[in-house]
Order: C-alpha cells, then sequence, then structure tokens
C-alpha cells in the first residue's frame, strides 16, 4: 500500500515536471502570463482601496483580513488550476473519450489525468497570494498555516471540479453546468462573508464551501482557533474521499469513443 | 456590407440553438448582481445617502448595466480566438476570402452576443426590479438614446478586444494584455462610476475607452442628462472610428509578416 502510494506521487511529480518543461518550450510566454496574472489581480486591490475610504470595515473585515481573503483565494485558485488544471476540464475529457489515454495506464486514473497539465498563469496568482500574505504581515507560523489553508482549500475546489466534472458520466452536454458551479467558487471567494445573511451563509459552508477554503481560513489567521483547524481538514479529508467515490462510480458508466490519440 | 450583414444573421441563426447555455450563463451573471447588492446595501447605512452623487438604487442599477456590457461582449474568449489565429496560422485561410477579418470577426462576434443581449438585458432588468422595486424614470427618447450607447459600447468594445487580439502579430501572446485592460475596464468603470476615484483618475478614465465602453450607456441610465448623452455618443462615435481604423492598421501590417509553414 505504501509502496502504492509512493509510486503514485513519484508519478506525479513526472507529470508535473514534464508539464511545466512543455510550457517552458516558449519562456517568454510563460513569464509574461505569470507577470500579467499578478498585475491583473493586483487591480483588485483599487476596488478594496476605494471600498475602505467609504467604511471603516466591510462585512465586518478590516482592510488587513481582506487583503488576506484575497491572499487565500488567488492562493487557493493558484494552487487548483496549476497543479490540477485538467481537473475543469474533466467534462471534454470523459463527453468526448479522451480518457481512454488514462485508463491504459498501470496509475490512479483520476490522479494521472487531473495532473497532466499545468496553467502558467494560475502560477501567477499562487505568487500573488504569497505577495499578498506577506503585505499583510507575515510570521513563520502565519506561512506555515497559509500554505496549509491554500493546499487545502485547493484540494477542496479541485474536489469540487471532478465532482461537477463527473456529471458527464451521467448527463451529456453537462460541461456548462461545471463551468457555472466552478464559476461560483470564485464569485464569492474574494467578498466577507459578513455582507451575507440567511440561507446564502449556509449555503457557503455547505454546498458552495468558500467559507471551508476562505473564510475560516481568515478567522483562523486572524486569531488561531484549532477548532476551526481540525475542522478543514476533517472536511477536506471527507470531500476528498467522497470525490473518489462519485468519479469512480461513475466511471463504470464510461464507454469509449473509440478517439484515436498519440499521448507523448 | 451586405456580407457582413449576412455573417452577422448566420450567427444570430447560430447562437438561437444555444439559448440553454445562455440562459446558465445568465445564473453567473446573477450571482454578480445578488454579490454586488449585498455587498452595496452593506456600504449605504441608508438607502436615501448619496455616496459620490449616487444612491444605493442607482449603483445597483449601474451595476446592472455594465455587467450586461461585461457578459455580451466577454472579450477574454474572442481575444483568445483571434491570438490563436494568429499564432497557428489559420488567419492565413481568411486572407484569400472576399472580406476583411476585422470586419468578419465583428459581425460574426456582434451576432453571437446579439442574442445574449436581449435575453441579458430582460432579464437583468428582471432582477434590478426584483432587488429594488424601481427603475430609472426615463422616457423613450432617453431610452432610445441608451440603447443606442449600449451598442455602440459593445461594438467598441468588440473592437478593443479584436485590437488587442492582433497584436499577437507583434507578442506571440497577447492575452495577457486583455487580462490586465479587461481587469481595468472591470475596476475602472464596470463596478464603480468613475465619480469614485480621485479628480486625477477621473480626468484619465475620462479620456479613456472606459469612459465609451462601459461608465457612459450607464451613466445615461441612471443618471440621464441631454448635455451628457450628446457628450458620451459623440465620444463613441471617435473611439468607433479609431478603434477600427487601429484594428485595420494592425491587420494590415501584420498579415505582411505572416509565415505559414505547410498545411
Amino acid at each position: 500500500m505504501l509502496m502504492e502510494v509512493k509510486n503514485q506521487i513519484k508519478v506525479m511529480i513526472l507529470s508535473f515536471k514534464y508539464a511545466v518543461m512543455r510550457e517552458m518550450l516558449n519562456k517568454v510566454t510563460f513569464l509574461s502570463n505569470i507577470i500579467f496574472m499578478i498585475l491583473n489581480n493586483s487591480f483588485f486591490i483599487i476596488q478594496w482601496v476605494v471600498l475602505f475610504s467609504l467604511r471603516e470595515n466591510v462585512g465586518g473585515y478590516t482592510f488587513n483580513q481582506v487583503l488576506m481573503l484575497w491572499a487565500i483565494a488567488s492562493g487557493t485558485f493558484g494552487f487548483a488550476h496549476f497543479f490540477f488544471k485538467k481537473a475543469y476540464s474533466l467534462s471534454d475529457t470523459i463527453t468526448n473519450g479522451k480518457l481512454d489515454a488514462y485508463l491504459v495506464q498501470p496509475k490512479n486514473v483520476l490522479i494521472s489525468c487531473i495532473t497532466s497539465d499545468v496553467s502558467p498563469s494560475a502560477l501567477g496568482d499562487l505568487i500573488y497570494g504569497y505577495i499578498v500574505i506577506f503585505l499583510s504581515g507575515i510570521t513563520i507560523s502565519k506561512f506555515i498555516l497559509f500554505t496549509f489553508f491554500i493546499i487545502s482549500g485547493g484540494i477542496i475546489m479541485v474536489d469540487i471540479a471532478i465532482i461537477l466534472g463527473s456529471l458527464s458520466f451521467y448527463i451529456s452536454k453537462s460541461d456548462m453546468i461545471a463551468e457555472t458551479g466552478n464559476n461560483f467558487m470564485i464569485y464569492f471567494a474574494t467578498y466577507p462573508d459578513g455582507i451575507f445573511k440567511g440561507i446564502v451563509k449556509i449555503l457557503l459552508f455547505t454546498i458552495i464551501p468558500i467559507g471551508i477554503t476562505t473564510y475560516i481560513p481568515v478567522w483562523v489567521l486572524t486569531k488561531f482557533n484549532l477548532f476551526y483547524l481540525l475542522g478543514v481538514i476533517a472536511f477536506t479529508i471527507c470531500v476528498t474521499i467522497f470525490t473518489f467515490i462519485i468519479f469512480y462510480k461513475g466511471l463504470k458508466r464510461y464507454s469509449s469513443s473509440n478517439l484515436m490519440v498519440a499521448k507523448i | 456590407m451586405k456580407k457582413y450583414f449576412f455573417i452577422y444573421k448566420s450567427e444570430i441563426m447560430s447562437s438561437m440553438q444555444y439559448i440553454a447555455n445562455n440562459l446558465l450563463n445568465f445564473l453567473g451573471y446573477f450571482m454578480h448582481i445578488f454579490i454586488f447588492f449585498n455587498l452595496w446595501d452593506y456600504i449605504y447605512s441608508n438607502p436615501e445617502e448619496l455616496i459620490n452623487g449616487y444612491s444605493k438604487c442607482q449603483m445597483i442599477w449601474y451595476i446592472v448595466i455594465t455587467e450586461v456590457i461585461w457578459v455580451v461582449v466577454g472579450g477574454r474568449k474572442l481575444c483568445r480566438l483571434i491570438s490563436d489565429d494568429v499564432k497557428s496560422g489559420n488567419i492565413s485561410y481568411n486572407m484569400n476570402k472576399p472580406y476583411s477579418y476585422v470586419g468578419y470577426r465583428l459581425f460574426s462576434h456582434l451576432g453571437e452576443g446579439t442574442i445574449k443581449f436581449f435575453i441579458f438585458i430582460v432579464l437583468g432588468g428582471m432582477v434590478g426590479y426584483l432587488f429594488l422595486g424601481e427603475i430609472p424614470n426615463l422616457n423613450i427618447i432617453q431610452l432610445v438614446i441608451v440603447v443606442i450607447s449600449l451598442i455602440l459600447a459593445i461594438t467598441i468594445q468588440t473592437l478593443c478586444s479584436i485590437l488587442i487580439g492582433l497584436l499577437s502579430f507583434i507578442i506571440e501572446d497577447s492575452n495577457p494584455l486583455h487580462w490586465v485592460y479587461g481587469k481595468a475596464v472591470l475596476i475602472l468603470g464596470t463596478i464603480f462610476p468613475i465619480e469614485f476615484f480621485p479628480m486625477a483618475v477621473q480626468k484619465i478614465a475620462k479620456l479613456s475607452p472606459i469612459y465609451v465602453v462601459s461608465y457612459g450607456p450607464a451613466k445615461l441610465f441612471v443618471d440621464f442628462e441631454i448635455k451628457t448623452a450628446l457628450n458620451i455618443l459623440v465620444a463613441q462615435i471617435i473611439y468607433l472610428f479609431i478603434v477600427y481604423k487601429l484594428c485595420m492598421l494592425m491587420y494590415n501590417k501584420g498579415v505582411k509578416k505572416i509565415n505559414v509553414n505547410g498545411g
């Protein structure tokens, strides 16, 4: 079992390595994608400077907490899209029979599939997350917690993308549903939870788990709370197990489309 | 002009097949409006309060309109399409056709966006009314001027995206430039009216495309004044002419450098 996990991690690292090498064939484009994404994200600071010039706090968040919110939202997005880009096109992979190439590999189908490509611009999001968390004031413990939260949040985001993508095993043309669902995860992540009320707030901590990926991490970074931290860990593990179950249940319904592709 | 009208009509017919997709896209639009409704509801402690000359109701309607332009144009996708055409050499297939590539992309994109525009403006209006219970008081002539301004804004924004896409002739991948341009329009004209920024920024924004592609039509919808309307329409016509000429210049210069290997 341990050997199997070790081998899978080795394959994952090799997969990242070759995907990055492929993207770096054109170094200028690779770097400009990263730099411009950082610049692109920086524009949002202007939005918050304007809002904080109108009110002292927005949704109970101070400017520093909004910076943390942005750092975590950007970091989790970057982590998920850089390392697991293919999770976001799982619908297309399933619908067009592109999963065949991963089925014949002697490794975990889901992990091999979602780690087979990287998004250079998402690296810009990830770096931006770290820049902003440094701007909000950093300590070693905060740095470690932040890194942990972008990994846990990123994993949850990927889990949601896989669950939505797996709908394609049951419904054809479900790519739009998956895209809309994934977008919901992004829309709410950069606004303080204090501006939402009632049922929406409940949804943000359950079906659209932005509360777990972004809001709770901000609370913990502001004032450490072990109970919240353990809650995030437990939620991440449960959702990931659930994701694997959903994907492999769906996989039983998968039929190839006889697509001939060369996977190099 | 007849051939471009035919391209426009074909795209409308084609997009009629994807009305369900547009309705699903509307969910995303609805979420944006919902978030901003909550945000401004929090910022405005009193609905009658004026912030930089705007009431809460005006702020929400402003975003309802600017978001329609933003979603209908979807410039990022168009820029990627053109950039890919240039990078892959596919643009060469359009060189020997009896139409201009810029005209083809413009009318094809406008055709694609027409149905979306009607769906979003009607449903967006309903959402705005649902949240606020009132709509800005405009007579029929003022409403026609706002619609003309909206159409011009969508056309100019489409041309701006084409222009940035064509920059791929110079720099290999122009998509990142569109991210930054798009974000500038989003922050300085879509989310906030330009009155929310310091005077120096306002002066720059009024000379930039932001004034004609985002701020202009939304400002007219929430606070119509004939003098402002004339200013905005004249600025839009000037911008339309300049951006179209720049697109043609960029295309004509770019195709001279094109080098396609094999096929």
